[in-house]
Protein backbone atom coordinates (compact mmCIF):
# COMPACT_ATOMS: atom_id res chain seq x y z
CA UNK A 1 0.00 0.00 0.00
CA UNK A 2 2.88 2.44 1.02
CA UNK A 3 4.84 1.46 -1.69
CA UNK A 4 2.23 2.10 -4.36
CA UNK A 5 0.91 5.60 -3.15
CA UNK A 6 4.61 7.54 -4.41
CA UNK A 7 3.45 6.88 -7.34
CA UNK A 8 -0.09 7.24 -7.83
CA UNK A 9 0.61 10.87 -5.72
CA UNK A 10 2.80 11.94 -8.75
CA UNK A 11 0.67 10.42 -11.18
CA UNK A 12 -2.15 12.74 -9.74
CA UNK A 13 -0.08 14.79 -9.12
CA UNK A 14 0.18 16.11 -12.23
CA UNK A 15 -2.98 17.11 -12.60
CA UNK A 16 -3.31 18.42 -9.30
CA UNK A 17 -0.70 21.44 -9.83
CA UNK A 18 -3.10 22.73 -13.10
CA UNK A 19 -6.13 22.37 -10.41
CA UNK A 20 -4.22 24.72 -8.17
CA UNK A 21 -3.02 27.08 -9.85
CA UNK A 22 -6.76 27.54 -11.50
CA UNK A 23 -8.26 27.98 -8.19
CA UNK A 24 -5.13 30.47 -7.39
CA UNK A 25 -6.47 32.44 -10.05
CA UNK A 26 -10.23 32.64 -9.15
CA UNK A 27 -9.13 33.06 -5.63
CA UNK A 28 -7.04 36.02 -7.10
CA UNK A 29 -10.15 37.61 -9.32
CA UNK A 30 -12.56 37.28 -6.01
CA UNK A 31 -10.02 38.67 -3.63
CA UNK A 32 -8.72 41.92 -6.11
CA UNK A 33 -11.87 44.26 -5.83
CA UNK A 34 -11.98 43.79 -2.19
CA UNK A 35 -8.05 43.93 -1.70
CA UNK A 36 -7.91 48.29 -1.59
CA UNK A 37 -6.01 48.21 1.35
CA UNK A 38 -3.39 45.83 0.01
CA UNK A 39 -2.88 48.05 -2.65
CA UNK A 40 -2.85 51.02 -1.39
CA UNK A 41 0.64 51.53 -0.07
CA UNK A 42 1.53 51.19 -3.72
CA UNK A 43 -0.05 54.21 -4.74
CA UNK A 44 -1.35 56.23 -1.70
CA UNK A 45 -1.99 59.79 -3.85
CA UNK A 46 -4.43 57.83 -6.51
CA UNK A 47 -8.02 58.39 -6.02
CA UNK A 48 -8.41 54.54 -7.12
CA UNK A 49 -6.30 51.65 -6.21
CA UNK A 50 -8.19 49.14 -7.89
CA UNK A 51 -8.52 48.88 -11.54
CA UNK A 52 -12.07 50.68 -11.98
CA UNK A 53 -12.69 50.21 -15.50
CA UNK A 54 -13.35 46.99 -15.76
CA UNK A 55 -14.27 43.91 -14.39
CA UNK A 56 -11.45 41.16 -13.89
CA UNK A 57 -12.78 38.39 -14.58
CA UNK A 58 -14.62 40.18 -18.10
CA UNK A 59 -11.02 41.07 -18.80
CA UNK A 60 -9.55 37.90 -17.78
CA UNK A 61 -11.87 36.12 -20.33
CA UNK A 62 -11.37 38.59 -22.98
CA UNK A 63 -7.81 37.91 -23.06
CA UNK A 64 -7.86 34.19 -22.93
CA UNK A 65 -10.72 34.28 -25.80
CA UNK A 66 -7.86 36.55 -27.72
CA UNK A 67 -5.03 33.93 -26.87
CA UNK A 68 -7.74 31.07 -27.67
CA UNK A 69 -8.24 32.00 -31.16
CA UNK A 70 -5.14 32.92 -31.91
CA UNK A 71 -3.21 29.64 -30.52
CA UNK A 72 -5.99 27.69 -32.14
CA UNK A 73 -5.08 29.53 -35.60
CA UNK A 74 -1.36 29.24 -35.17
CA UNK A 75 -1.32 25.66 -34.06
CA UNK A 76 -3.67 24.59 -37.17
CA UNK A 77 -1.36 26.76 -39.30
CA UNK A 78 1.59 25.54 -37.61
CA UNK A 79 1.11 21.96 -37.80
CA UNK A 80 -0.37 22.19 -40.74
CA UNK A 81 2.43 23.38 -42.33
CA UNK A 82 4.93 21.49 -40.67
CA UNK A 83 3.27 18.40 -42.02
CA UNK A 84 2.94 19.74 -45.48
CA UNK A 85 6.62 20.25 -46.06
CA UNK A 86 7.40 17.21 -44.76
CA UNK A 87 5.31 15.38 -47.55
CA UNK A 88 7.36 14.47 -50.94
CA UNK A 89 4.90 16.71 -52.37
CA UNK A 90 5.80 19.93 -50.09
CA UNK A 91 9.24 18.85 -49.90
CA UNK A 92 10.68 21.91 -51.97
CA UNK A 93 9.14 24.19 -49.28
CA UNK A 94 11.06 23.09 -46.34
CA UNK A 95 14.23 25.30 -46.30
CA UNK A 96 11.87 28.12 -46.85
CA UNK A 97 9.98 27.01 -43.91
CA UNK A 98 12.88 26.23 -41.46
CA UNK A 99 14.02 30.07 -42.31
CA UNK A 100 11.34 31.65 -41.40
CA UNK A 101 10.74 29.67 -38.24
CA UNK A 102 14.48 30.51 -37.31
CA UNK A 103 14.04 33.94 -38.35
CA UNK A 104 10.91 34.92 -36.71
CA UNK A 105 12.21 33.91 -33.19
CA UNK A 106 14.52 37.07 -33.55
CA UNK A 107 11.45 39.17 -34.10
CA UNK A 108 10.41 40.92 -30.77
CA UNK A 109 6.33 40.54 -30.46
CA UNK A 110 6.03 44.57 -30.23
CA UNK A 111 7.68 44.91 -33.55
CA UNK A 112 4.82 42.70 -35.13
CA UNK A 113 1.96 44.39 -33.61
CA UNK A 114 3.31 47.41 -34.46
CA UNK A 115 3.43 46.29 -37.91
CA UNK A 116 0.13 45.08 -37.84
CA UNK A 117 -1.63 48.45 -36.73
CA UNK A 118 -1.20 50.46 -40.06
CA UNK A 119 -3.11 47.75 -41.86
CA UNK A 120 -5.48 46.34 -39.84
CA UNK A 121 -6.40 49.60 -37.56
CA UNK A 122 -7.14 49.22 -34.00
CA UNK A 123 -8.52 46.70 -31.67
CA UNK A 124 -9.03 42.49 -31.51
CA UNK A 125 -8.26 41.76 -34.96
CA UNK A 126 -4.46 43.04 -35.11
CA UNK A 127 -4.05 41.63 -32.14
CA UNK A 128 -5.28 38.06 -32.97
CA UNK A 129 -3.14 38.87 -36.14
CA UNK A 130 -0.01 39.66 -34.54
CA UNK A 131 -0.71 36.41 -32.00
CA UNK A 132 -0.82 33.92 -34.95
CA UNK A 133 2.07 35.32 -36.52
CA UNK A 134 4.21 35.07 -33.57
CA UNK A 135 2.92 31.90 -31.53
CA UNK A 136 3.16 30.56 -35.81
CA UNK A 137 7.03 29.94 -35.73
CA UNK A 138 7.60 27.86 -32.23
CA UNK A 139 4.84 25.93 -33.17
CA UNK A 140 6.41 25.27 -36.61
CA UNK A 141 9.87 24.98 -35.48
CA UNK A 142 8.98 22.76 -33.69
CA UNK A 143 6.86 20.93 -35.85
CA UNK A 144 9.28 20.23 -37.97
CA UNK A 145 12.35 19.14 -35.16
CA UNK A 146 9.75 16.76 -34.07
CA UNK A 147 8.92 15.14 -37.35
CA UNK A 148 13.00 15.61 -39.19
CA UNK A 149 13.87 13.76 -35.90
CA UNK A 150 12.48 10.62 -36.80
CA UNK A 151 15.28 7.97 -37.63
CA UNK A 152 14.68 7.30 -41.34
CA UNK A 153 15.18 3.62 -40.53
CA UNK A 154 11.54 3.80 -38.89
CA UNK A 155 9.97 5.61 -42.11
CA UNK A 156 11.91 3.09 -44.39
CA UNK A 157 10.70 -0.16 -42.20
CA UNK A 158 7.16 1.08 -42.34
CA UNK A 159 7.49 1.46 -45.69
CA UNK A 160 8.65 -1.20 -46.97
CA UNK A 161 6.10 -2.88 -44.74
CA UNK A 162 2.78 -1.48 -46.83
CA UNK A 163 1.91 1.23 -44.71
CA UNK A 164 -0.09 3.83 -46.52
CA UNK A 165 0.97 7.29 -46.69
CA UNK A 166 -1.56 8.17 -43.68
CA UNK A 167 -0.70 5.04 -41.22
CA UNK A 168 2.87 6.46 -41.61
CA UNK A 169 1.59 9.85 -40.51
CA UNK A 170 -1.16 8.73 -38.01
CA UNK A 171 0.17 5.65 -36.53
CA UNK A 172 3.63 6.50 -36.69
CA UNK A 173 4.84 10.24 -37.18
CA UNK A 174 2.01 12.12 -34.94
CA UNK A 175 2.73 10.07 -32.10
CA UNK A 176 6.54 10.07 -32.31
CA UNK A 177 6.61 13.96 -33.12
CA UNK A 178 4.20 14.80 -30.29
CA UNK A 179 6.30 15.23 -27.27
CA UNK A 180 8.24 18.38 -29.56
CA UNK A 181 5.09 19.47 -30.92
CA UNK A 182 3.32 19.78 -27.85
CA UNK A 183 6.68 21.31 -26.14
CA UNK A 184 6.43 24.19 -29.35
CA UNK A 185 2.72 24.87 -28.50
CA UNK A 186 3.48 24.97 -24.90
CA UNK A 187 5.64 27.44 -25.49
CA UNK A 188 4.00 29.40 -28.13
CA UNK A 189 0.81 29.35 -25.75
CA UNK A 190 2.81 30.86 -22.78
CA UNK A 191 4.60 33.03 -24.83
CA UNK A 192 1.05 34.12 -26.31
CA UNK A 193 -0.50 34.89 -22.71
CA UNK A 194 1.85 37.56 -22.03
CA UNK A 195 2.36 39.01 -26.00
CA UNK A 196 -2.16 39.39 -26.08
CA UNK A 197 -1.69 42.32 -23.03
CA UNK A 198 0.37 44.03 -25.32
CA UNK A 199 -3.10 44.15 -27.58
CA UNK A 200 -4.28 46.59 -24.99
CA UNK A 201 -1.94 49.63 -26.54
CA UNK A 202 -3.38 48.82 -29.62
CA UNK A 203 -7.10 49.22 -28.35
CA UNK A 204 -7.84 44.94 -27.54
CA UNK A 205 -9.71 44.39 -24.52
CA UNK A 206 -6.85 42.55 -22.19
CA UNK A 207 -5.45 41.80 -18.92
CA UNK A 208 -2.94 44.55 -20.24
CA UNK A 209 -5.37 47.48 -20.07
CA UNK A 210 -4.56 47.69 -16.06
CA UNK A 211 -0.83 47.55 -17.13
CA UNK A 212 -1.08 50.34 -19.59
CA UNK A 213 -3.47 52.62 -17.56
CA UNK A 214 -0.67 52.36 -14.55
CA UNK A 215 1.84 53.32 -16.43
CA UNK A 216 0.01 56.43 -18.61
CA UNK A 217 -1.49 57.41 -15.13
CA UNK A 218 1.28 56.50 -12.77
CA UNK A 219 -0.35 54.11 -10.62
CA UNK A 220 1.69 50.98 -9.67
CA UNK A 221 -1.07 49.79 -7.96
CA UNK A 222 -2.77 48.98 -11.36
CA UNK A 223 -0.05 47.18 -12.82
CA UNK A 224 0.64 44.90 -10.01
CA UNK A 225 -3.23 43.82 -10.36
CA UNK A 226 -2.59 43.17 -14.47
CA UNK A 227 1.30 41.54 -13.91
CA UNK A 228 -0.58 39.48 -11.15
CA UNK A 229 -3.30 37.71 -13.00
CA UNK A 230 -1.18 37.29 -16.04
CA UNK A 231 1.51 35.68 -14.07
CA UNK A 232 -0.87 33.44 -12.76
CA UNK A 233 -2.71 32.63 -15.98
CA UNK A 234 0.19 31.92 -17.83
CA UNK A 235 1.53 29.66 -15.07
CA UNK A 236 -2.14 28.06 -14.63
CA UNK A 237 -2.22 26.92 -18.46
CA UNK A 238 2.15 26.23 -18.47
CA UNK A 239 1.16 24.02 -15.92
CA UNK A 240 -1.83 22.43 -17.92
CA UNK A 241 0.51 21.68 -20.89
CA UNK A 242 2.91 19.92 -18.14
CA UNK A 243 0.16 17.52 -17.52
CA UNK A 244 -1.19 16.56 -20.55
CA UNK A 245 2.42 16.18 -22.32
CA UNK A 246 2.99 12.33 -22.58
CA UNK A 247 5.90 10.73 -21.16
CA UNK A 248 7.16 7.22 -22.59
CA UNK A 249 8.84 4.92 -20.20
CA UNK B 1 11.32 -28.64 -65.66
CA UNK B 2 10.37 -24.88 -66.49
CA UNK B 3 8.78 -23.78 -63.16
CA UNK B 4 8.03 -20.12 -62.71
CA UNK B 5 10.83 -18.42 -60.89
CA UNK B 6 9.53 -16.79 -57.75
CA UNK B 7 11.19 -13.46 -58.64
CA UNK B 8 12.43 -13.11 -61.83
CA UNK B 9 14.63 -9.57 -62.98
CA UNK B 10 14.69 -9.14 -67.12
CA UNK B 11 17.45 -6.35 -67.77
CA UNK B 12 16.04 -4.57 -64.96
CA UNK B 13 18.22 -1.07 -65.33
CA UNK B 14 17.83 2.02 -62.20
CA UNK B 15 18.78 5.50 -63.09
CA UNK B 16 19.34 8.27 -60.75
CA UNK B 17 19.21 11.17 -62.98
CA UNK B 18 22.48 10.60 -65.71
CA UNK B 19 23.89 8.09 -63.29
CA UNK B 20 23.04 4.41 -63.75
CA UNK B 21 22.84 2.68 -60.52
CA UNK B 22 21.57 -0.89 -61.98
CA UNK B 23 22.68 -1.85 -65.40
CA UNK B 24 20.45 -4.38 -67.21
CA UNK B 25 20.72 -7.32 -64.82
CA UNK B 26 18.71 -10.19 -65.16
CA UNK B 27 18.40 -12.96 -62.14
CA UNK B 28 15.96 -15.67 -61.93
CA UNK B 29 15.58 -16.78 -57.84
CA UNK B 30 13.50 -19.51 -57.55
CA UNK B 31 10.96 -20.10 -54.76
CA UNK B 32 12.55 -22.00 -51.29
CA UNK B 33 16.26 -20.46 -52.68
CA UNK B 34 18.62 -18.63 -50.60
CA UNK B 35 20.15 -15.86 -52.86
CA UNK B 36 22.93 -13.61 -51.84
CA UNK B 37 23.77 -10.23 -53.24
CA UNK B 38 27.04 -9.17 -52.50
CA UNK B 39 29.86 -6.97 -53.88
CA UNK B 40 31.41 -3.51 -52.82
CA UNK B 41 29.21 -0.05 -51.79
CA UNK B 42 27.60 1.39 -54.33
CA UNK B 43 27.48 -1.49 -56.63
CA UNK B 44 23.58 -1.34 -56.93
CA UNK B 45 22.99 -4.96 -54.59
CA UNK B 46 20.86 -2.26 -52.45
CA UNK B 47 19.02 -1.16 -55.35
CA UNK B 48 18.44 -3.89 -56.76
CA UNK B 49 16.78 -5.59 -53.73
CA UNK B 50 14.59 -2.21 -53.02
CA UNK B 51 13.40 -2.31 -56.47
CA UNK B 52 11.76 -5.94 -55.45
CA UNK B 53 9.26 -4.74 -52.83
CA UNK B 54 8.92 -1.29 -55.46
CA UNK B 55 10.57 1.09 -52.79
CA UNK B 56 12.44 1.84 -56.18
CA UNK B 57 10.87 2.16 -58.99
CA UNK B 58 12.55 0.85 -62.01
CA UNK B 59 13.65 2.95 -64.72
CA UNK B 60 13.91 -0.28 -66.99
CA UNK B 61 13.28 -4.28 -67.89
CA UNK B 62 10.61 -6.15 -65.70
CA UNK B 63 10.57 -7.51 -62.60
CA UNK B 64 8.28 -10.36 -61.95
CA UNK B 65 6.56 -12.25 -58.85
CA UNK B 66 5.00 -15.36 -59.44
CA UNK B 67 4.99 -14.55 -63.04
CA UNK B 68 3.17 -11.16 -62.71
CA UNK B 69 5.31 -7.49 -63.09
CA UNK B 70 5.41 -6.46 -59.63
CA UNK B 71 4.46 -2.91 -61.87
CA UNK B 72 0.48 -4.21 -61.75
CA UNK B 73 0.59 -5.15 -58.50
CA UNK B 74 -0.45 -2.16 -55.97
CA UNK B 75 2.87 -1.06 -53.92
CA UNK B 76 1.07 -1.24 -50.27
CA UNK B 77 -0.21 -5.10 -50.78
CA UNK B 78 3.11 -6.06 -53.04
CA UNK B 79 5.29 -4.59 -49.85
CA UNK B 80 2.91 -6.24 -47.32
CA UNK B 81 2.88 -9.78 -48.83
CA UNK B 82 7.27 -9.37 -48.94
CA UNK B 83 9.07 -9.59 -45.56
CA UNK B 84 11.45 -7.09 -45.18
CA UNK B 85 14.66 -6.75 -42.72
CA UNK B 86 17.31 -3.70 -42.60
CA UNK B 87 20.19 -3.42 -40.63
CA UNK B 88 19.31 -0.09 -38.38
CA UNK B 89 15.85 -2.59 -37.80
CA UNK B 90 13.60 0.37 -37.58
CA UNK B 91 11.64 -1.19 -34.92
CA UNK B 92 8.96 1.84 -33.97
CA UNK B 93 10.18 3.04 -30.90
CA UNK B 94 6.77 4.02 -29.36
CA UNK B 95 5.52 0.38 -29.93
CA UNK B 96 6.19 -2.66 -27.87
CA UNK B 97 8.07 -5.75 -29.05
CA UNK B 98 5.10 -7.57 -29.68
CA UNK B 99 3.29 -4.66 -31.43
CA UNK B 100 5.63 -4.30 -33.96
CA UNK B 101 6.55 -7.73 -34.70
CA UNK B 102 2.06 -7.51 -34.91
CA UNK B 103 2.75 -4.95 -37.49
CA UNK B 104 1.94 -6.67 -40.70
CA UNK B 105 -0.88 -9.27 -39.31
CA UNK B 106 -2.42 -5.63 -38.32
CA UNK B 107 -2.29 -3.81 -41.85
CA UNK B 108 -3.77 -7.29 -43.41
CA UNK B 109 -6.39 -7.19 -40.51
CA UNK B 110 -5.91 -10.21 -39.56
CA UNK B 111 -7.88 -11.17 -36.11
CA UNK B 112 -6.77 -10.52 -32.82
CA UNK B 113 -6.50 -14.29 -31.43
CA UNK B 114 -4.50 -14.99 -34.76
CA UNK B 115 -2.50 -12.61 -35.14
CA UNK B 116 -1.30 -13.04 -30.70
CA UNK B 117 -0.81 -16.61 -31.35
CA UNK B 118 1.27 -15.49 -34.43
CA UNK B 119 3.38 -12.96 -32.67
CA UNK B 120 4.25 -15.43 -29.87
CA UNK B 121 5.16 -18.80 -32.24
CA UNK B 122 7.38 -16.54 -34.30
CA UNK B 123 9.25 -15.27 -30.60
CA UNK B 124 9.79 -18.41 -30.11
CA UNK B 125 10.86 -19.31 -33.55
CA UNK B 126 13.55 -16.69 -32.88
CA UNK B 127 14.32 -17.47 -29.63
CA UNK B 128 12.70 -14.20 -27.50
CA UNK B 129 10.72 -15.83 -24.65
CA UNK B 130 7.58 -13.98 -24.88
CA UNK B 131 6.90 -13.55 -21.46
CA UNK B 132 10.43 -11.98 -20.94
CA UNK B 133 9.74 -9.69 -24.08
CA UNK B 134 6.36 -9.00 -25.70
CA UNK B 135 5.75 -6.10 -23.52
CA UNK B 136 9.53 -4.24 -23.91
CA UNK B 137 9.99 -1.33 -25.92
CA UNK B 138 13.10 -1.47 -28.55
CA UNK B 139 15.56 0.79 -26.46
CA UNK B 140 15.19 -1.60 -23.65
CA UNK B 141 16.78 -4.66 -26.13
CA UNK B 142 20.54 -5.59 -26.83
CA UNK B 143 21.71 -5.05 -31.00
CA UNK B 144 21.21 -8.72 -31.11
CA UNK B 145 17.40 -8.94 -29.60
CA UNK B 146 16.33 -5.87 -31.70
CA UNK B 147 17.72 -7.58 -34.51
CA UNK B 148 15.67 -10.48 -33.90
CA UNK B 149 12.65 -8.62 -33.65
CA UNK B 150 13.33 -7.32 -36.76
CA UNK B 151 13.41 -10.88 -38.50
CA UNK B 152 10.01 -11.84 -36.85
CA UNK B 153 8.55 -8.58 -37.72
CA UNK B 154 9.24 -9.34 -41.49
CA UNK B 155 7.86 -13.23 -41.12
CA UNK B 156 4.66 -12.03 -39.02
CA UNK B 157 2.92 -12.41 -41.93
CA UNK B 158 3.81 -15.51 -43.31
CA UNK B 159 5.43 -14.19 -46.70
CA UNK B 160 6.86 -15.69 -49.59
CA UNK B 161 9.27 -13.80 -50.12
CA UNK B 162 12.06 -12.22 -47.84
CA UNK B 163 14.06 -9.58 -48.51
CA UNK B 164 17.28 -8.61 -45.99
CA UNK B 165 19.24 -5.29 -46.26
CA UNK B 166 22.53 -6.15 -44.24
CA UNK B 167 20.40 -7.00 -41.46
CA UNK B 168 23.54 -8.32 -39.30
CA UNK B 169 25.69 -5.14 -40.21
CA UNK B 170 25.57 -3.33 -37.40
CA UNK B 171 26.36 -6.27 -34.95
CA UNK B 172 29.42 -7.54 -33.39
CA UNK B 173 31.07 -10.58 -34.66
CA UNK B 174 30.08 -13.18 -31.74
CA UNK B 175 26.26 -11.80 -31.98
CA UNK B 176 26.61 -11.70 -35.74
CA UNK B 177 27.61 -15.34 -36.43
CA UNK B 178 25.23 -16.98 -34.09
CA UNK B 179 22.02 -14.67 -35.63
CA UNK B 180 23.67 -16.01 -39.58
CA UNK B 181 23.57 -19.75 -38.19
CA UNK B 182 20.22 -19.34 -36.38
CA UNK B 183 18.98 -17.56 -40.01
CA UNK B 184 20.35 -20.66 -41.39
CA UNK B 185 18.61 -23.01 -39.18
CA UNK B 186 15.84 -21.47 -39.81
CA UNK B 187 16.05 -21.54 -43.56
CA UNK B 188 15.83 -24.92 -43.40
CA UNK B 189 12.35 -25.17 -41.70
CA UNK B 190 10.59 -22.38 -43.24
CA UNK B 191 11.85 -22.38 -46.82
CA UNK B 192 11.29 -18.56 -47.99
CA UNK B 193 12.95 -17.16 -51.09
CA UNK B 194 15.05 -14.92 -49.20
CA UNK B 195 17.22 -12.09 -51.31
CA UNK B 196 19.77 -11.13 -49.14
CA UNK B 197 22.02 -8.32 -49.15
CA UNK B 198 25.63 -7.63 -47.37
CA UNK B 199 29.29 -6.96 -48.20
CA UNK B 200 30.78 -9.27 -45.84
CA UNK B 201 32.04 -12.49 -47.76
CA UNK B 202 32.32 -14.48 -44.88
CA UNK B 203 28.64 -14.21 -44.42
CA UNK B 204 27.81 -14.42 -47.96
CA UNK B 205 29.45 -17.85 -48.62
CA UNK B 206 27.66 -19.04 -45.18
CA UNK B 207 24.57 -18.34 -46.16
CA UNK B 208 24.01 -18.56 -49.39
CA UNK B 209 22.18 -21.14 -52.05
CA UNK B 210 23.56 -18.67 -54.94
CA UNK B 211 25.83 -15.83 -54.58
CA UNK B 212 25.92 -13.03 -57.06
CA UNK B 213 28.34 -10.81 -57.43
CA UNK B 214 27.41 -7.50 -58.47
CA UNK B 215 30.19 -4.74 -59.37
CA UNK B 216 29.29 -0.92 -60.97
CA UNK B 217 25.49 -2.39 -61.24
CA UNK B 218 26.12 -5.25 -63.55
CA UNK B 219 26.33 -9.09 -62.06
CA UNK B 220 29.89 -9.82 -62.56
CA UNK B 221 29.31 -13.76 -61.56
CA UNK B 222 26.78 -15.74 -59.84
CA UNK B 223 26.58 -19.23 -58.87
CA UNK B 224 26.78 -21.70 -55.50
CA UNK B 225 29.52 -20.40 -53.08
CA UNK B 226 31.31 -23.48 -54.39
CA UNK B 227 31.38 -22.57 -57.94
CA UNK B 228 32.32 -19.54 -57.02
CA UNK B 229 35.09 -20.33 -55.01
CA UNK B 230 36.27 -22.91 -57.54
CA UNK B 231 36.20 -20.72 -60.53
CA UNK B 232 36.34 -17.20 -60.02
CA UNK B 233 35.36 -15.14 -63.36
CA UNK B 234 37.96 -12.81 -62.88
CA UNK B 235 40.44 -10.77 -60.88
CA UNK B 236 37.46 -8.62 -59.19
CA UNK B 237 35.73 -12.06 -58.04
CA UNK B 238 38.75 -13.21 -56.93
CA UNK B 239 39.65 -10.26 -54.59
CA UNK B 240 36.00 -10.27 -53.32
CA UNK B 241 36.37 -13.88 -52.26
CA UNK B 242 39.37 -13.04 -50.03
CA UNK B 243 42.28 -13.37 -53.19
CA UNK B 244 45.03 -15.64 -51.81
CA UNK B 245 42.66 -16.76 -48.78
CA UNK B 246 40.24 -18.24 -50.68
CA UNK B 247 41.84 -21.76 -49.63
CA UNK B 248 40.69 -20.99 -46.23
CA UNK B 249 37.35 -20.04 -47.48
CA UNK B 250 36.59 -22.91 -49.32
CA UNK B 251 37.56 -25.36 -46.30
CA UNK B 252 35.41 -23.32 -44.12
CA UNK B 253 32.65 -24.95 -46.15
CA UNK B 254 33.10 -28.14 -46.01
CA UNK B 255 32.42 -30.52 -43.28
CA UNK B 256 35.11 -32.79 -41.82
CA UNK B 257 32.57 -35.38 -42.30
CA UNK B 258 33.11 -35.55 -46.23
CA UNK B 259 36.98 -36.20 -45.99
CA UNK B 260 37.00 -38.06 -42.79
CA UNK B 261 38.16 -41.95 -42.75
CA UNK B 262 36.02 -44.14 -40.99
CA UNK B 263 38.55 -45.95 -38.93
CA UNK B 264 39.79 -45.65 -35.66
CA UNK B 265 43.19 -45.21 -36.16
CA UNK B 266 43.96 -45.42 -32.38
CA UNK B 267 44.65 -41.68 -32.34
CA UNK B 268 44.75 -39.79 -29.15
CA UNK B 269 41.00 -38.45 -28.35
CA UNK B 270 42.46 -34.65 -27.70
CA UNK B 271 42.98 -32.68 -30.06
CA UNK B 272 39.85 -34.08 -32.07
CA UNK B 273 37.42 -32.31 -34.31
CA UNK B 274 33.47 -32.92 -34.63
CA UNK B 275 32.12 -34.50 -38.26
CA UNK B 276 29.99 -31.19 -38.37
CA UNK B 277 32.86 -28.61 -38.11
CA UNK B 278 34.67 -27.59 -40.66
CA UNK B 279 38.01 -27.65 -42.11
CA UNK B 280 39.01 -24.58 -41.82
CA UNK B 281 38.56 -24.78 -37.87
CA UNK B 282 40.00 -28.59 -38.56
CA UNK B 283 43.44 -26.85 -40.23
CA UNK B 284 43.86 -24.63 -37.59
CA UNK B 285 43.51 -27.12 -34.97
CA UNK B 286 46.43 -29.27 -36.91
CA UNK B 287 48.67 -26.08 -37.03
CA UNK B 288 48.22 -25.25 -33.43
CA UNK B 289 48.89 -28.58 -32.59
CA UNK B 290 51.61 -29.36 -35.21
CA UNK B 291 49.75 -32.79 -36.02
CA UNK B 292 48.83 -33.96 -39.38
CA UNK B 293 45.99 -36.23 -38.21
CA UNK B 294 43.04 -35.66 -36.07
CA UNK B 295 40.77 -37.79 -34.04
CA UNK B 296 36.73 -37.58 -35.21
CA UNK B 297 34.90 -37.50 -31.84
CA UNK B 298 30.90 -37.01 -32.03
CA UNK B 299 28.51 -35.26 -30.42
CA UNK B 300 28.10 -38.43 -27.66
CA UNK B 301 32.13 -38.49 -27.56
CA UNK B 302 32.67 -41.10 -29.53
CA UNK B 303 35.69 -41.50 -32.04
CA UNK B 304 34.09 -41.88 -35.04
CA UNK B 305 36.60 -41.46 -37.73
CA UNK B 306 40.07 -40.09 -38.20
CA UNK B 307 41.61 -37.00 -40.28
CA UNK B 308 44.26 -36.46 -42.34
CA UNK B 309 46.56 -33.59 -43.47
CA UNK B 310 47.29 -35.27 -47.05
CA UNK B 311 43.51 -36.19 -47.70
CA UNK B 312 43.03 -32.38 -47.59
CA UNK B 313 45.98 -31.69 -49.89
CA UNK B 314 44.73 -34.89 -52.03
CA UNK B 315 41.21 -33.50 -52.53
CA UNK B 316 42.44 -30.10 -52.83
CA UNK B 317 40.13 -28.21 -50.90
Amino acid sequence: MIAGLAPSLSRYGRGLVPLLWGAGLVGLLTWLPRAEAWFRWLAPEAREVIYPRDDFAVLLLNHLALVGVASGLAILLGVGAALAVTRPWGRDFLPLASQLAAMGQTFPPVAVLALAVPSLGFGALPTVVALVLYGLLPILRNGLAGIEGIDPAVREAARGMGMSPGQILWRLELPLAAPVMLAGIRTSVTVGIATAAIGSTIGAKTLGDPIIAGIVNGNSAYILQGALLIGVLALTLDSLFEAVTPRRG
Amino acid sequence: MSETPRIALKAVTKRFGAETAVDAISLDIAAGEFCVLVGTSGCGKSTTLRMINRLIEHSDGEIHIDGQPIREIDPQRLRRRIGYAIQSTGLFPHWTVARNIALVPGLLKWSRARTRERVEELMDLLGLAPSEFADKYPAQLSGGQAQRVGVARALAADPEILLMDEPFGALDPITRESLQEELRRLQGRIRKTIVFVTHDMDEALKLADRLVVMRAGRIVQQGSPDELLAAPADDFVTSLLGGRDRGLKRAALTPVARLMRRVDAGLPVEPAVAPDEDLRLALSVMLWHRVECLAVVDGRGRVCGSLHLSDLMRAGI
